[in-house]
């Protein structure tokens, strides 16, 4: 051919594409950035506790019981008052914060790696696996997860590892739900069939082609997830049936404190307003993390 | 006759991040009562755009920013917002384009048809007859099923023919017609056509009717206005603008329409793609001027104006240019290649059908057929939906196993033991998807996903330059390598597919619709790239395709399906020239007549003469 | 007729879903609860027990039988409704369970009512200052709001209504001098009913409290979906073409934006009301509200097995008869979801 009449390479600018999704987008909006604060915050009291807190958590100071929040006078400085067995309440909720660390980071991991593990099994595999994997969830669904967590307590025995363990045996199919139809969307798409014709085996397919799609759902769950985390723990030390009697956690301050409510509320309203903060954090970090990733949202705009 | 619209050097000018742009420049027409108005152009033209303009419903952000726009003799833009609602549905009538989704999925037909009459004014009793009267007369004979359905209960077809209803219901005096066959079948679209041009004579009602086809407009149309990247180019009466089409692009457009019937010719497509929007802010002269072979420094700079060429037929140019004198050079075809060599590829009594599942009949996707291709044999097979032919498709690279029948590559049985001959079939054939929106991974750059298939293989220092060869040999610039696909167009999308497949030199490539969606320069652009690397490497494509056209330009033979059968098999020239199967004779008296050859390949208007 | 059978072959297959479900769920309930290493009866038996008294009691509670045995004595004993015999009541464990069902129902119930109308109220209200800059704050808020835990909600408002303010009660259902004759258990009903207006006003503001923490909890759930959706839907083509059609705003929204987006708002509330109906377990142990919640908290506190499983099967089922609601109501909503 004298005249190839396509040569002359496609020099075009890329603003000649249809596709209106910006290059990579706005850095975390304001929410995002928000919660990152609250939960580095967290993480940093909750490393530093041995450090900075004011007095061993169960530390009785029984000349102090039920004391208001003081900030001048003579040692010990209760800056949040005491409880009612005269132990300092900022000290506890300090040393809360790692219980409420540890059991967020773990938990949301363990459903995680659990629940997206058996969600890709599913959704690749399909046909019989899958049947059986969704029947599984669709099961474990009908247990209100209150209630299946506050039975796997009772069933496992108090301390941090069960309280984990329960709440990973609980969420996982969160996970397993969304990562399912994840995979089973992603797997519609022709260049994964591409990658098949290319004759790369389904562990391939899967690492390279299927989890870089997941990702970004799977990043916005755990930070929502570890929200969920420190709630359930709060519930189920309101309860009783969280960690042994003397750790000091949060959901434990806020079921000692109520008897004395009427009297001194800070003793309630403290751990009350660490969990809230807290969740807040997450939460906020999650919706940005979303806001970020999630592809249609940036196609429709909605990057408020 | 009365004029019903007008417009006169309207520009709309749209505010995207921060900087203006006229996204339509000085755009000028008139219809009077009972014509059909084409508006002609690829996807990015402006020609939606202008749709949605006369009825009043631009983005936000976009606005007319001069001009005058007249409909009926009244003011349509300082008009206000409940006037302009008045007239929408009323005078004013518009039919989408994609109809499937233009009804709400949780209404019934009737309930949406029924709300529609009572904004016109028709009593609640008189309402369900006369439904069932508008359906009838679009040609759905079962008007009252019909009512009582939900638009996902209809096909596409069905769907569009109740729009069609709900429009001409009111009586309209104008019907804004946006691409309404595009998304249908061939010989759906064709009866959709006839049954357009019906009620537009039966109701007196003049359309405006937006298309990329020229061959479309051609055939309906009493006008044509052409668009290029928001600039009218050329208009006039339809037979003179096809006659001696004028402007460059025009011609260019025309160059670029492989034909069903008539010599075959080469198409020329122009090189490049149209200015993006975001381009278009820094031109100020002629739009097109980068992409024309006679431009010189003043189309640049100049704004183009309106110069006559025949009765009622001008074109917009920045200088008196000697527009005239661009020339497509048409050279003709080879003729189809007879197959020489033992064929590569061996397919015998191959068929599928997919087994019964909760509740679903099994269903025969493909009746048993056989072929062979042969070294640069380029096999095209052509079906509307549902006919088999994806299915097809994915038979030949093994993404779905036969229920009958072999597939012989080089005599080697690949369907008995896929897994020990899965690499000669990879190595020998390979598949170009047909959405290049999901045939890529987003997440991978251009230059990675064309050397994919090197993956497996140990030494990554080869990618790199075969990265950079592949790019080479499909026409894109080097530099696209480290992009990602969304920053690609349609078409740079769809080369990056054919490379990947291309990485491995498989004899056979199978192209499952590489070039439906894409517009006509893309089309021919990549049409002519197969046809050179056949000519360059004896690779052989089967070419699957509804589109009849790019078949006869590609392909040495053809196979018709229709349902799962092969109705029809034999040489492009044969088959389209004599065919000897009804379908196929259906599916040629379905596509819009082609406009003459000659008209494009004299370079001086008005020496000629034809029919 | 034809629509009789269509109705029909919708709802069936669904109904033995739900019963496989159940029997799944009842033979898991059970195993679970044998197999695990917690003594049936280690609450039942006095300090000091032999081994004979031991073997006498576990006797009595049929577990000396094989495991598979048991659970047919337990489950064909569940069909007659008996459920065994709670440890800690020494009662049958059926009644208390009949007793704290309607309690814990009308709670939802009217959480329900405050968490959707707030909810469905914010979801609208972001809706329409889209595009303007009370969207980013109303979002936030949104977020801040969803973060807050239903037990917080709770101690706030007991802390605010109840304690500062003495406005509110916050204690049980009902102030304990009144009398109601007890029907159906749903106080607000009985009261009615019997034209106990006093009590039945008592009643009332007795639910405010719980039923409002609850419903705060679950709201902001509800308006970031609602808002979610119809952002995403007025974008859809058939909106388009409605204006097109001369169809005004008022109308586009109602009619037609509304409908779509109440498909997947309903789904997620029935999620949430199914968690909802197993979650009121740190309210009602706040509030004293003598629920099920209640019921199943000192029940796993005393190890009292029976009661456990009891509470856990009608937790199971409530949650599965949710799910069939919410399922039906779908079906009625999305005409694409009926295969016809």
């Amino acid at each position: 051919m004298s005249e190839d009449i396509l040569v002359r390479p496609a020099i075009e600018t890329p603003a000649d594409a249809p596709l209106a999704v910006p290059a990579r987008g706005p850095k975390l909006p304001l929410e995002g950035w928000i919660g990152a604060i609250l939960v580095a915050t967290l993480v940093l009291v909750a490393l530093l506790a041995p450090w900075i807190a004011p007095a061993p958590p169960n530390d009785m100071d029984l000349l102090a019981l039920l004391q208001w929040p003081s900030w001048s006078g003579e040692p010990p400085l209760h800056l949040m008052g005491t409880d009612h067995l005269g132990r300092d309440i900022l000290s506890r909720l300090m040393w809360g914060a790692r219980i409420a660390c540890v059991v967020a980071f773990l938990a949301a991991l363990g459903a995680a790696i659990f629940g997206t593990i058996l969600g890709v099994i599913a959704g690749t595999m399909g046909g019989r696996v899958d049947w059986v994997i969704s029947r599984m969830v669709e099961l474990w669904m009908s247990f209100p997860p209150v209630v299946l967590s506050l039975l796997l307590m009772v069933a496992l025995g108090t301390g941090v590892g069960n309280v984990i363990f329960a709440i990973v045996l609980v969420d996982w199919t969160r996970f397993c739900r969304v990562v399912r139809s994840e995979v089973l969307v992603i797997r519609t798409q022709n260049y994964v069939a591409a990658a098949q014709l290319m004759g790369f085996g389904h562990l391939r397919i899967m690492w390279r082609e299927v989890m870089p799609g997941v990702m970004p759902t799977l990043i916005t769950l755990m930070a929502m997830e570890m929200g969920i985390a420190v709630r359930v723990e709060a519930v189920l030390s309101f309860v009783g049936m969280s960690v042994a009697a003397d750790v000091a956690t949060w959901g434990q301050m806020i079921a000692d404190a109520r008897a004395n409510m009427t009297e001194m509320p800070w003793a309630m309203l403290a751990p009350v307003l660490a969990i809230v903060v807290t969740v807040i954090g997450f939460n906020l970090l999650g919706d940005g993390l979303r806001r970020r990733l999630d592809p249609r949202l940036l196609a429709r705009g909605d990057t408020t | 006759m009365s004029r019903v619209l007008s417009l006169r050097d309207v520009t709309v000018t749209a505010r995207l991040g921060g900087v203006s742009v006229d996204v339509l420049r000085r755009v000028s027409l008139e219809l009077d009562q009972g014509e059909v108005l084409g508006i002609v152009g690829e996807s990015g033209a402006g020609k939606s755009l202008l749709g949605r303009l006369i009825a009043r419903q631009l983005p936000p952000g976009f606005d007319v920013t001069s001009g005058a726009l007249d409909f009926q003799g009244k003011d349509l833009v300082s008009q206000s917002e409940r006037d302009t609602r008045q007239l929408l549905g009323r005078k004013i009538a518009y039919i989408p384009q994609e109809p499937s989704v233009a009804l709400d999925p949780v209404r019934t037909i009737g309930w949406q048809f029924g709300r529609h009459l009572a904004r016109l004014g028709v009593d609640r009793s008189s309402r369900r007859a006369k439904m069932v009267r508008s359906l009838e007369e679009v040609g759905l004979h079962h008007a009252s099923a019909v009512l009582d359905r939900y638009a996902h209960q209809l096909s596409g077809g069905e769907c569009q023919r109740v729009l069609i209803a709900m429009a001409f219901a009111s009586e309209p005096a104008l019907l804004i017609a946006d691409e309404p066959t595009t998304a249908l079948d061939v010989t759906t679209q064709s009866t959709i056509v006839a049954l357009l041009r019906q009620m537009q004579a039966a109701h007196g009602t003049s359309v405006i009717f937006v298309t990329h086809d020229l061959r479309l407009a051609r055939q309906i149309c009493n006008k044509v206005l052409v668009l290029y990247a928001g600039d009218p180019v050329e208009r006039g009466p339809a037979v003179s603008l096809f006659a001696a089409p004028t402007h460059p692009y025009t011609r260019a457009l025309l160059a670029a329409n492989p034909n069903v019937t008539g010599p075959r010719v080469k198409l020329a497509p122009l090189p490049g793609t149209m200015p993006g929007l975001k381009s278009l802010a820094g031109l100020s002269g002629c739009r097109f001027a980068s992409r024309c072979s006679v431009a010189d420094e003043a189309c640049r700079i100049a704004p183009p104006k309106w110069r006559a060429v025949g009765a009622d037929h001008a074109v917009t140019c920045s200088s008196a240019c000697a527009f005239e004198s661009a020339h497509i050079s048409s050279a003709p075809l080879p003729d189809a290649r007879v197959a020489s060599g033992e064929p590569i590829l061996r397919v015998e009594m191959l068929g599928k059908t997919f087994a019964a599942a909760f509740g679903r009949r099994p269903t025969v996707a493909l009746e048993p057929l056989s072929f062979t291709v042969a070294p640069g044999e380029i096999v095209g097979i052509v079906g509307e939906s549902g006919s088999g032919k994806s299915t097809l498709a994915r038979l030949l690279v093994g993404l779905e196993t036969p229920s009958s029948g072999t597939i012989c590559i080089d005599d080697v049985d690949v369907t008995a033991h896929p897994h020990r001959t899965g690499e000669l079939r990879r190595n020998t054939m390979q598949m170009v998807f047909q959405d290049p929106q999901s045939a890529l991974n987003p997440r991978r750059s251009v230059a990675d996903l064309v050397t994919q298939a090197m993956e497996v293989q140990p030494r990554t220092a080869d990618r790199a330059s075969k990265a950079a060869a592949l790019l080479a040999i499909i026409g894109l610039a080097q530099e696209l390598g480290t992009r990602f696909p969304f920053q690609l167009s349609g078409g740079q999308r769809q080369r990056v597919n054919i490379a990947r497949a291309l990485c491995n030199a498989p004899r056979i490539l199978v192209a499952d619709e590489i070039v439906s969606g894409l517009d006509v320069s893309v089309q021919a652009q990549l049409l002519n790239l197969l046809l050179q690397l056949r000519d360059s490497t004896n690779l052989a494509v089967v070419l699957i395709s509804h589109d009849l056209s790019v078949v006869r330009y590609l392909c040495d033979r053809v196979m018709v399906l229709h349902r799962g059968h092969l109705v029809e098999s034999g040489t492009v020239d044969r088959v389209f020239g004599q065919p000897s199967s009804n379908y196929t004779r259906a599916l040629l008296d379905a596509c819009p007549p082609d406009p003459p050859v000659e008209a494009l390949t004299e370079t001086q208007p008005g020496e000629t003469e034809w029919t | 007729m034809k629509r009789m059978t269509g109705i029909l072959r919708l709802v069936v297959p669904r109904l033995l879903s739900v019963a496989l479900m159940m029997f799944l769920v009842s033979v898991l309930v059970f195993a679970a609860l044998r197999l695990l290493p917690i003594d049936p009866i280690g609450a039942a038996l006095p300090p000091g027990a032999t081994e004979a008294e031991r073997q006498l009691i576990m006797k009595e509670f049929g577990l000396d039988r094989p495991i598979v045995e048991q659970y047919v004595m337990w489950a064909s004993n569940l069909t007659q409704g008996r459920l065994g015999m709670s440890i800690n009541l020494r009662t049958d464990v059926g009644a208390p369970l009949a007793a704290a069902i309607p309690a814990t129902l009308e709670l939802v119930m009217a959480a329900l009512a405050v968490g959707i109308t707030l909810g469905v109220g914010g979801g609208l209200a972001l809706f329409a200052v889209r595009g303007t800059a009370m969207e980013p704050l109303g979002n936030v808020v949104t977020s801040i709001l969803a973060s807050i835990p239903d037990f917080v909600w709770a101690i706030f408002g007991i802390l605010s209504m109840g304690v500062w303010w003495r406005a509110l009660p916050f204690i049980g259902r009902i102030d304990s001098g009144l009398v109601v004759h007890e029907v159906t258990g749903f106080m607000l009903i009985d009261t009615l009913v019997a034209g106990q207006w006093d009590s039945f006003a008592n009643a009332l503001l007795h639910l405010v409290l719980p039923a409002t923490a609850l419903g705060l909890a679950f709201a902001p759930m509800v308006t970031r979906i609602l808002r979610s959706s119809l952002l995403t839907v007025i974008l859809e083509d058939f909106i388009h073409f409605a204006r097109l059609r001369g169809v005004s705003e008022r109308e586009v929204l109602l009619k037609h934006a509304l409908r779509n987006a109440a498909l997947p708002t309903l789904s997620l509330i029935g999620v949430q009301a199914g968690f909802m109906f197993g979650g009121t377990l740190l309210v009602e142990a706040i509030f004293g509200w003598p629920g099920l919640g209640s019921l199943m908290v000192t029940a796993a506190r005393g190890g009292d097995m029976p009661m456990i499983q009891g509470a856990a099967l009608v937790y199971c089922l409530g949650v599965l008869l949710i799910n069939l609601i919410v399922d039906m109501a779908s079906l009625a909503l999305n005409p694409r979801l009926r295969k016809s």
